[in-house]
């Protein structure tokens, strides 16, 4: 019974990370599409994401049926538990991922200059679902909290992207769909990496017992 | 140990026990026996008599407890009897005491009690009158002086088990001890039973059989490691459930791993979507490979599935690092392009100009210029051509012998050849230094330094000067030309690379002079440096 519980949380973690892996690519292939505009990438993407939502529900099923035919504690029920939450976040950063593939073809004819702070942000969210999931697979609370800083410079190219949109706007730019696109996009990446912070509080839960900080 | 040797000593002490009990009782029952019927007898012989004599008045006078006195007239009835009231005793004549005496004059027989518990001895004899006398005693039977010894033989049991069990763990410890002091990892220097010479023996040899087959072990895993250790390819093994059961030096730099991995599954040190994919892919197909860009070199991944019987036994991943590969079949295509390109462009030329006067449309007076456009294009095919088999003759690596020869003389032998051009551009040359002799080969020498200066000149500006400078092992040519910008200075030396990407054949050049003086330097084993000012002009250094 316990070897079967044992192999039960190894499958677990190895579909966790195999996940995770997901994530990592789907958002990389977003960027590399939005960067070179290509379309025939972008359209790969939907199908990822769809694989995430399978292995979404796979983990969990999984999950559920640990928690009522083993019944763990401690922290193989912090695992578990974490698992849970994990998926929904990472289930997230696939369907912002694929949201950000839609508005692909509508800023094709986009400029470098406009495009610089996304690409940047894009990079930096790519090293944060990175780092969330390094640090899920080490269990390393330090890695965790590295990503969970990053999530601020995320939060400053958020700004900077704004700005340019404004600035865009004020000198009287002639396409409004192709700024607000613009927008919609970092915005996704932005809350992207919200979903890539709360993956690795969970990750920080999951080995320490608590969450966000708190002092229990 | 303990519990068998004290079954052995135990059972035998039982029944040894039982047995002398037995014998002892039996044969002591039997004699105690004899000598109460003897003395019976004589009681009853002296009653009898006494009977004789003095008829009943002596057996009613007569004061005896220990045993029956019972007279019986002849037809069985009893006269007397000191127990038992006459008139409720039955007939005795059936008795078999009573029966034989009536028939010899003496009779006796043993009956048991109904509870077995006595038995009693009856001895008659017939009187002169007929009548018979009959005395008789009662003794316990054999079970019943058991019954009566229980306690002491109980004791007896009791002390003997006691015994037994402190004898029994002795000696087990006794015997034991020299086998727990046996020294199994040397076992044929023990001095203990010799029944164990034996196993001793056996276990050496199957020792020395294990010491063998560990060594060679250790062996064949350190020739495994030595060999994989030391080769560039990174090695993945893979157990059936793709966990991890070994890899090599180059393998951890690629996974970014360390010795802690090994037994981690596969996933939690490689997650690339695409090498698990490929990983997915090899158990279906057997084998899998992949390319991949990573740490900015392009690395080849080599995924095989070992089966047997169609069941699954493991994987071995194979990882090779193919930057330099795929850098050189990309410059090999680039060459390809480049030298049908430089060699189509004059033809084209030629052929244009050909067909122009072939069919009449250029004027009479024109035709020279048309030939001379001829023979321009194709003296630059020719030089063209000159310079790739030069090139290929460096490339085929023939040595050329080493000699003794002035570098100042040599210098201003090519810089005399290129006067001409140098003029054409009105562009000053300039020689210094003093005769210097160095030991090297000599054409190479004079390649390198006429394609040197000839590049100076060409990419020169107008009015401009080059400088050849001889020192004590180096030569420096410098010029004042448009130079060469820093992204593209790395690049200068490869075959047909221009700067100017239009190919614009202003200059004149074939793009091979930097790559014929690079292939030189490297044959005679010298060293070639550059630095340049874009616009301020061009500055390289070859030291010998």
């Amino acid at each position: 019974m316990r070897n079967r519980f044992d192999s039960q949380l190894e499958t677990l973690n190895n579909m966790m990370i195999e996940m995770g892996s997901m994530c990592e690519e789907i958002i990389s292939l977003t960027a590399k599409a939005l960067q070179s505009g290509d379309i025939a990438l972008a359209q790969r993407i939907p199908k990822l994401e769809n694989n995430i939502d399978h292995m979404e529900r796979d983990i969990e099923t999984l999950c559920l049926r640990v928690l009522l035919q083993q019944q763990p504690v401690a922290k193989d029920l912090r695992q578990v538990s974490a698992a849970l939450k994990m998926i929904t976040d990472m289930e997230r950063i696939g369907d912002q991922a694929s949201d950000i593939a839609e508005c692909i073809k509508y800023v094709m004819d986009k400029s470098e200059e406009d495009c610089k702070y996304i690409n940047l942000m894009a990079e930096a969210v790519i090293k944060m679902v990175t780092d969330s999931i390094d640090a899920y697979v080490r269990k390393d609370v330090q890695i965790a909290h590295s990503a969970i800083l990053y999530d601020n410079i995320v939060d400053d190219y958020f700004l900077k992207v704004k700005k340019t949109i404004i600035g865009l706007i004020e000198n009287k730019h002639s396409d409004g769909e192709y700024l607000l696109d613009l927008l919609m996009i970092a915005k996704y990446f932005e809350r992207i990496g919200d979903h890539a912070v709360n993956v690795a509080e969970w990750v920080e839960f999951s080995v320490t017992g608590k969450h966000k900080g708190e002092n229990k | 140990m303990t519990k068998r040797i004290f079954r052995a000593i135990c059972v035998p002490a039982m029944v040894v026990l039982v047995a002398s009990i037995v014998l002892i009782m039996g044969f002591l029952y039997e004699y105690f026996n004899s000598i109460r019927k003897s003395e019976l007898k004589t009681e009853l012989f002296l009653t009898a008599q006494a009977v004789e004599f003095g008829g009943i008045n002596y057996l009613e006078n007569l004061d005896i407890d220990n045993c029956r006195i019972t007279w019986i007239d002849v037809k069985g009835n009893v006269i007397f009897d000191n127990r038992t009231d006459n008139n409720n005793t039955e007939n005795h004549l059936e008795r078999e005491e009573v029966k034989t005496a009536m028939k010899d004059g003496y009779g006796e027989s043993e009956r048991y009690s109904s509870t077995l518990t006595e038995k009693t001895i009856y001895c008659a004899k017939k009187l002169s009158d007929n009548s018979v006398i009959r005395v008789s005693v009662s003794q316990s039977t054999i079970l019943t002086i058991l019954l009566g010894m229980i306690h002491p033989i109980t004791v007896v049991l009791i002390i003997s088990l006691i015994i037994s069990f402190i004898l029994a763990s002795r000696l087990s410890k006794r015997i034991i001890q020299p086998l727990n002091n046996i020294d199994l990892d040397n076992p044929l220097e023990n001095d203990t039973y010799e029944e164990l010479s034996e196993l001793l023996s056996r276990i050496a040899s199957q020792q020395k059989q294990i010491a063998n087959q560990k060594s060679e072990l250790l062996q064949k895993k350190n020739e495994f490691q030595a060999i994989t250790s030391n080769m560039n390819e990174g090695l993945i093994l893979l157990d059936k459930n793709k966990k991890i059961i070994s890899f090599n030096p180059s393998a951890k730099a690629f996974l970014i791993a360390d010795t802690q991995c090994i037994g981690k599954h596969f996933i939690e040190l490689e997650r690339n979507a695409d090498i698990l994919r490929a990983l997915q892919m090899s158990e279906k197909n057997n084998s899998s490979e992949l390319q991949i860009e990573r740490n900015s070199r392009t690395v080849q991944v080599n995924i095989s599935c070992i089966k047997n019987n169609n069941k699954i036994l493991g994987f071995v991943i194979l990882i090779f690092d193919i930057t330099e590969k795929v850098g050189a079949e990309r410059s090999r295509r680039e060459f390809t392009a480049n030298v049908s390109h430089e060699l189509k462009t004059p033809l084209q030329s030629i052929m244009g100009s050909a067909e122009l006067i072939e069919s009449g449309i250029v004027k009479q007076a024109d035709i020279p210029e048309f030939i001379g456009k001829i023979r321009k294009e194709s003296a630059r095919l020719v030089v063209l051509i000159d310079d790739i088999i030069r090139l290929s003759r460096l490339d085929e690596g023939t040595t050329l012998p080493k000699q003794k020869f002035d570098l100042y003389e040599l210098a201003s032998e090519c810089i005399s050849r290129l006067k001409i051009f140098s003029e054409e551009k009105n562009i000053i040359l300039n020689l210094h230094g003093k005769p210097t002799e160095i030991c090297s080969v000599r054409p190479l020498v004079s390649e390198i330094i006429y394609n040197l200066v000839d590049n100076a000149i060409r990419y020169n500006n107008k009015n401009g000067c080059v400088d050849v400078t001889i020192l004590e092992n180096k030569i420096v040519v410098k010029d004042t030309g448009i130079g060469i910008p820093k992204e593209h200075q790395e690049r200068v030396f490869e075959r047909f690379y221009r700067v100017d990407k239009s190919h614009s054949r202003q200059t004149g050049g074939t793009g091979l002079g930097l790559s014929i003086v690079k292939h030189a330097v490297e044959d005679i084993g010298a060293k070639i440096t550059l630095t340049s000012n874009v616009n301020k002009g061009t500055e390289i250094t070859v030291i010998f």
